[in-house]
């Protein structure tokens, strides 16, 4: 499927096996001196030969031609022409694929934004697909020759900037002109799916931004066709479109079926990129962050392939018992299990490459591989994820991955096994040519001597001891028992030069000797202290047989530990649904009809089957005795930020109506587990405040230990936040903020009518495409998700949830709604909407509001306490909320407060934190109240659930028990050994551990 | 009945009149209490001494502003007012014990912000003298039961000294109880910064923060030193000394007149500000967080109290219990340390103070015995702060500074019904009954 792509032209001749005369020097450039044709055919004979994982031949011999493998064989004879290169004692790998490196980029690129003006590609500058990195590309002989000591020989570079980056190229390592080495380009395109950076002001800054610009960028590349096409078609009469560089390229690599190189930085945007790449059909590879052990199960289930990172984390700090308080469990899970993370993608059958970037000492690398071995990872598939696996994903398995015939003379030639870390890397040969990586030496003088110093008149026998490397010897003299460190002891290629401290042997100052180097000899002149002149010389007694030196053999990680999330507070295995639970006794508030009353409640499969006295409990049933406890409907907060990853804010933008909270949901974000133990079970998860248009909301259960869709709440009506006042006017933030459109609140009420204008001229440019009896050459509007969400409000499909203080700016947004004929589904905040009452309660808007908040900015100076309570009697659906993930921990304590300010009865007031939010979101037909067939969604309380004094005991989601105080000691407990193993395994291994830095 | 109605619309209309003259931001409307003028008794209600027991169905009698009286029976002056408490509760005035209250009005609005002064070293600065009588937050914190605050400067490593700040009167020295209570100090952060917003590498963020502390040992040093010469050139008539305000208000603190307030929260900064005020020979109270758990020994060992900055804050860190800030109350009480509970502070907060009852009630909820949650937040706070003398407990020649309410205060349904601040009875009215009663005529009227 791959086979597409157009190799360079020497490639293909290479692979048909021609002779390219000229083979060496680049094929356009003018010869200007002697021309050089040393021959290009070499055969290394008897050689161990790992031609593929598992397919070896133990004595083998490989002819190389012009840079390709002409002949691989147990009993291939060398031709006559070729050079003969004895291997007897090596081995010979396939040379390893390096699938995402940055060779040669620049490091510090320019700022993205600047070229936004410049070329005819998309408008966002975070686009740029169409970038060729080749141009500039400008490789450093020293860091090849890093990656060759590895035992590299090819490796794609894939450009890092922006989002959409550019497409990548396959070059192999030799030295010369990038011409020689270039193998192919436009290779794979590459996607960074991060977010630029938090502080950056343009579009975007925020994660769901990012994914946001992804899916209308793949959208618009598939539209441009189409249009581009229709207009071919047609070129008269209708309006041109635009040409997009960006667009063009994009849209041929989706035709093509091209592979999509997808980085991610973390876990949770891994799994999100295997959305995207699932939405789309993308023919994609992912690049990890090496912690791929955390989500095996989803990872297996996409069938996606993966590169795989080997930057195991360094220890972190525990030495001082202060520091180690600041580490947290997943930091030290991570430093355990990381050096595992291959060997369990690997059992989980996901296909993996092994990637060197992230490390930032290359000589890791190995060192690494090896470590992953130790933990489990078998040696065949370690090989495999260096050669064979990323040449079948990028396509280049004709040419490289494997030693046969036919294929590039890429080649790693080893002293022995290249996962013993004993065994030395002698060499490469890349495209036929050879690139020696250990220098052996010329000569060896370590190990023993007899050494006699033919002084006239003193004749002296001793012993000399060599050792250390060639480069840096330690030599000690000894005479009977006399032992003698020299103070220096020196090779250069044969020559050793050696200074005795001569005060031991009656001689004054140093003496010196300088000597040949022979295999068992060594000799030549020495010069005494007062410098007379004498010979010496040595006979070897022994060779060089250093004590090996202990291998380090770092114990098996064992399994993973089974937590759910990977982390603090995490089950040993999801809740189970119990079939049937009889809540016995106890005070039952219902929010609902049947108002407070002492009672039961039967919960049959996760719906409550019954309220009231004197149910009939089936055998079966769990029963929780809630004698002198009170039980009321799970909480919902209808406003929270908590469990949203990597930014709240679009804030680049006024209008972002395209971005999703949905796509950035974070499962294992610790506030919900804290939430649930405060009896919350439903958030209402929105975009910040800072555009008049926000993001679209996310409504979810707090299911703690699911995952990100285990968690939504796909009932609740589909909503998208807005905001008025001093937030999107940016009031509040400073000097460099005063030119984004609106700065005031008139140009807040325009931005909001103008944008429902375009969303209606949207509405009728499909109408009348759509009505079309033939729509051949007709260019179809284009898909835009920011209008295609504001048309979803204007047909009651999406619900408004308006961040609001003034009444000004409330009364605003209804006439806007009125104008435009839909229903505003819920003021946020509105701390002056008690002006107001009557208004909302007319137009049926919801109010989801602070219970007291007040005076922390200007338009909420007339922000009162009884602000609730005023509302709900003027017959506005009335909520509190905390907009807060330590508030929201209390919310039937906010409820209280309607009490105290407004004088609502208890009830009514509970409400405020049940059935009202669950009417606001459109989930009271589920959730809100304690009626039968509503889901089994309760609290238990110690007491009286609007007493300060009361604890939240028991929190229940649909028959499964997500919080219970008992259970949440227990976990403390798990914590705190849990930490306690694995800081004493750092202290008493005595890992390195990081100092700690101030990058996190 | 009808007269008094009257009254009240009268007031209200004067309210609304003297809101639509006045700049929003001008004053308050409340009027402060007039000094007590004849003895008061209240009769019949549940006094909660806090110090003592509590008697049921009790009386407390006040003259001149002070307590002169507690029991179940007893015979009043002749002018004394008997006012009927029967089924309430009397207990003290609460005490915030770290607010910035009057030093701030709009957190957002950087006109209305007075806490914290330039410079890192400014022991001279004092809390009282920019305490603003008319801000609006004091009616409202006032109307849930606080009656006296510490605010406190912020900013720079020394910030100045705090005051202990009644809630009632025409001009901040009506309103100061007490000042200077202590001087601010903000430890220097210890640890390294993990966010990637602020990372700065490790050897540049501890050459700060030990420049940081030798700013502080400096400045202890230079006081010691000024105070010295001062004493020889009264002694001896000379040489002179010009004259350095901020090493003359150090003198309280190094004669121990008053103590350090010692800001730092992390441990490895609870460590070394105490090991700093001990080894400058100083009191200290601690002010701060979650982490003071691990240093309870150390705090008992020195006799060192600490104002625990809430309870209604989330743990630092991920593994910690979702109780931590909850359950450290308890922690301190049994471990026999002397502590009071607050606010965390900030200038958020200082609208949100009214809140104070409930961040001792959480405690509560967790674990520590009720008694000592509600003396948490008077008799505690008043003997840190160095105001047991006036305030904290109902006690014979205190001052008359209590509440009257319908229930237990640290219940949020709780009503606070009257409210005595030396005597004086004050109003319980504020901005936000204002407008809840102009817009319930709004809807009256349709």
């Amino acid at each position: 499927m791959r086979k597409y792509h157009a190799l360079l032209s020497i490639i293909a001749a290479l692979s048909a096996g021609l002779t390219a005369p000229e083979a060496g020097i680049s094929q356009s450039k003018p010869v200007t001196g002697i021309r050089e044709n040393t021959p290009r055919v070499h055969a290394l004979i008897h050689a161990r030969i790992v031609q593929e994982p598992e397919r070896i031949i133990e004595d083998g011999t490989i002819v190389l031609r012009d840079g390709y493998i002409a002949a691989v064989g147990a009993h291939v004879r060398p031709p006559a022409d070729a050079r003969i290169w004895d291997y007897s004692g090596l081995t010979v790998y396939p040379g390893f694929i390096e699938p995402c490196s940055q060779l040669g980029l620049p490091k510090k690129p320019d700022s993205v934004e600047k070229k936004t003006t410049k070329g005819t590609g998309y408008w966002n500058p975070y686009v740029r697909p169409e970038t060729k990195i080749a141009a500039t590309l400008e490789v450093k002989a020293e860091d090849l020759e890093k990656m060759r000591k590895q035992g590299f020989t090819a490796a794609v570079i894939a450009p890092e900037t922006g989002i959409f980056t550019g497409a990548s190229l396959l070059v192999s390592l030799s030295s010369g002109k990038l011409n020689e080495n270039l193998l192919q380009t436009n290779l794979t395109q590459n996607i960074i799916f991060a977010r630029p950076g938090r502080r950056n002001r343009s579009y975007p800054n925020s994660q769901m931004g990012v994914i946001a610009l992804i899916r209308q960028t793949l959208l618009d590349a598939a539209w441009y066709q189409k249009a581009q096409r229709a207009y071919a078609v047609n070129p008269t009469r209708q309006k041109r479109p635009q040409y997009n560089s960006s667009l063009q390229v994009l849209a041929e690599a989706l035709q093509t079926k091209q592979v999509f190189a997808i980085k991610s930085k973390n876990d949770l945007n891994t799994l999100r990129a295997l959305k995207i790449i699932r939405e789309f059909g993308l023919n994609a590879w992912l690049i990890g962050n090496g912690e791929e052990y955390r989500h095996l199960a989803a990872l297996k289930k996409s069938r996606v392939p993966m590169i795989i990172p080997l930057n195991f984390p360094q220890a972190p700090a525990v030495d001082s018992p202060e520091e180690a308080l600041n580490v947290s469990l997943r930091e030290l899970n991570h430093w355990e299990t990381a050096p595992a993370n291959a060997r369990f993608v690997n059992k989980a059958g996901i296909p993996f490459a092994f990637t060197t970037s992230g490390l930032t000492n290359p000589a890791d690398f190995r060192k690494n591989i090896i470590r992953a071995i130790t933990q489990g990872l078998p040696k065949e598939t370690a090989l495999a994820a260096l050669t064979m696996v990323p040449a079948t994903v990028l396509g280049i398995d004709q040419q490289l991955g494997s030693i046969d015939r036919g294929k590039l003379a890429h080649l790693l030639v080893t002293d022995g096994d290249f996962f013993d870390s004993k065994s030395t890397l002698c060499s490469v040969w890349i495209n036929g040519q050879h690139h020696s990586i250990t220098q052996v030496p010329v000569a060896d003088p370590r190990g023993s001597w007899s050494l006699s110093l033919e002084i006239p008149g003193d004749v002296r026998q001793s012993k000399l001891s060599l050792t250390g490397k060639p480069e840096k010897l330690n030599g000690i003299l000894s005479i009977d028992s006399l032992k003698i460190k020299l103070k220096k002891a020196a090779l250069d290629i044969r020559r050793i030069t050696l200074l005795i401290p001569g005060d031991s042997l009656g001689y004054g100052g140093i003496i010196r000797l300088s000597g040949e180097v022979l295999k068992n000899r060594l000799a030549g002149a020495g010069l005494l202290p007062d410098g007379q002149r004498f010979q010496w010389q040595a006979r070897r007694t022994a060779g060089n047989d250093e004590p090996e030196k202990k291998r380090t053999t770092g114990k098996i990680a064992g399994k993973i530990t089974k937590s759910i999330p990977h982390d603090s507070y995490s089950y040993g295995k999801l809740p189970v649904q119990a079939p049937v639970i009889f809540v016995k006794g106890g005070t039952i508030w219902t929010s609902g009809p049947k108002g407070r009353i002492e009672a039961d409640m039967l919960i049959i499969r996760g719906k409550i089957a019954q309220v009231g006295k004197n149910i009939v409990v089936p055998a079966n049933a769990k029963t929780i005795d809630a004698t002198d406890k009170h039980i009321t409907p799970g909480l919902i907060d209808a406003h929270s930020h908590s469990g949203i990853h990597q930014g709240v804010n679009e804030s680049s933008q006024a209008v972002t109506a395209e971005v999703r909270v949905a796509d950035v949901i974070d499962p294992g974000a610790i506030a919900l587990y804290r939430e649930l133990a405060g009896g919350l079970t439903i958030i209402n998860q929105l975009h910040g405040s800072a555009n008049p248009i926000g993001g679209q909301n996310s409504v979810i259960k707090l299911r703690w230990g699911g995952d990100a869709q285990a968690l939504r709440l796909k009932d609740a009506q589909p909503g998208i936040k807005f905001a008025l006042g001093e937030n999107v006017k940016q009031s509040n933030r400073g000097d460099k903020f005063t030119s984004r459109y609106p700065q005031t609140r008139m140009g807040v009420e325009q931005i909001i009518f103008d944008r429902f204008k375009a969303a209606r001229d949207y509405e009728s440019a499909w109408t009348t495409y759509n009505a079309l009896k033939n729509k051949i050459g007709v260019i179809p509007p284009r898909r835009d998700l920011e209008l295609e969400t504001l048309l979803e409000i204007l047909q009651g499909k999406r619900a408004i949830h308006c961040h609001a203080y003034r009444q000004d700016e409330i009364l605003m947004l209804v006439r806007i709604a009125d104008y435009f004929g839909f229903k505003i589904g819920a003021f946020q905040h509105v701390l002056e909407g008690y002006k107001v009452a009557d208004i909302l309660a007319k137009h049926g808007a919801g109010a989801s509001t602070f219970s007291d908040w007040w005076a922390y900015k200007f338009e909420v100076y007339d922000a009162i306490p009884y602000n609730g309570a005023i509302m709900h009697n003027a017959g506005v659906v009335v909520s509190f909320n905390s907009d807060d993930a330590e508030l929201a921990r209390r919310m039937n304590l906010e409820a209280a407060k309607a009490v105290k300010y407004g004088g609502l009865a208890e009830e009514e007031a509970l409400k405020f934190a049940t059935l009202y939010p669950a009417k606001q979101l459109h989930i009271d037909h589920r959730v809100g109240s304690l009626e039968k067939g509503k889901d089994g969604d309760f609290v238990v309380w110690s007491g009286h659930p609007l007493s300060t004094f009361s604890r939240c005991e028991q929190t229940w989601i649909e028959g499964r028990k997500y919080f219970d105080l008992v259970q949440d000691l227990e976990m403390q407990k798990n914590i705190e050994k849990e930490r306690a193993r694995i800081i004493q395994k750092i202290l008493t291994t005595g890992a390195k551990s990081k100092q700690p830095k101030g990058k996190n | 009945m009808k007269n008094k109605a009257a009254q009240i619309y009268t007031g209200l209309a004067l309210g609304i009149l003297s809101l639509a003259l006045m700049s929003r931001l001008s004053a308050s409307d409340e009027i402060p209490g007039k000094k007590q003028s004849h003895p008061i008794a209240l009769i019949g209600g549940t006094i909660h001494t806090v110090s003592g027991t509590t008697i049921e169905n009790g009386y407390i009698l006040f003259e001149k502003g002070k307590i002169t009286a507690i029991g179940d029976s007893g015979t009043f002056p002749d002018s004394t007012e008997k006012i009927d408490v029967a089924g309430k509760h009397v207990y003290p005035g609460l005490i915030a014990a770290n607010t910035r209250i009057g030093l701030v009005e709009i957190t957002a609005v950087r006109s209305t912000r007075d806490f914290a002064e330039v410079t890192a070293i400014k022991p001279n600065i004092r809390a009282e003298s920019a305490i603003n009588p008319d801000s609006e937050l004091l009616p409202v914190t006032r109307a849930n039961g606080i009656t006296v605050v510490h605010t406190l400067p912020a900013g720079g490593l020394i910030a100045g000294t705090s005051a202990a700040i009644m809630l009632d009167g025409w001009t901040w020295e009506d309103l100061t109880l007490r000042a200077p209570i202590g001087l601010v100090v903000n430890w220097p952060f210890m640890g390294n910064k993990r966010s990637s917003v602020s990372a700065k590498k490790a050897k540049d963020q501890k050459k700060r923060r030990d420049e940081s502390i030798k700013q502080i040992r400096d400045i202890f040093a230079d006081a010691r030193a000024y105070l010295k010469a001062q004493e020889a050139e009264i002694a001896a008539g000379g040489p002179l000394h010009a004259s350095d305000i901020r090493l003359e208000a150090l003198a309280p603190v190094l004669n121990k007149e008053i103590p350090v307030l010692l800001q730092a929260r992390s441990l490895k900064e609870i460590q070394a500000a105490i090991d700093w005020a001990m080894a400058e020979d100083l009191d200290a109270v601690l002010m701060t967080g979650a982490d003071v758990r691990f240093a309870l020994s150390l705090l008992k060992e020195k006799k060192i109290p600490v104002i625990y900055e809430g309870t209604l804050a989330l743990p630092s860190r991920r593994w910690e219990p979702y109780d931590t800030r909850f359950t450290v109350p308890a922690k301190l009480y049994e471990a026999g340390v002397k502590f009071c509970i607050s606010s965390r502070g900030s200038a958020f907060d200082a609208a949100h103070e009214r809140n104070l009852p409930y961040q001792a009630a959480m405690a509560a909820a967790f674990g520590l015995p009720r008694d000592v949650a509600l003396k948490s937040i008077t008799l505690y706070a008043a003997q840190i702060l160095g105001i047991a003398d006036h305030v904290g407990s109902l006690e014979t020649g205190k001052d008359a500074t209590l509440i009257v309410t319908d229930g237990d205060p640290l219940e949020i349904r709780t009503q606070i019904e009257m409210q005595f601040i030396q005597g004086r009875k004050v109003q319980l009215t504020s901005k936000h009954t204002r407008l809840n009663e102009k817009y319930k005529i709004k809807y009256s009227r349709k």
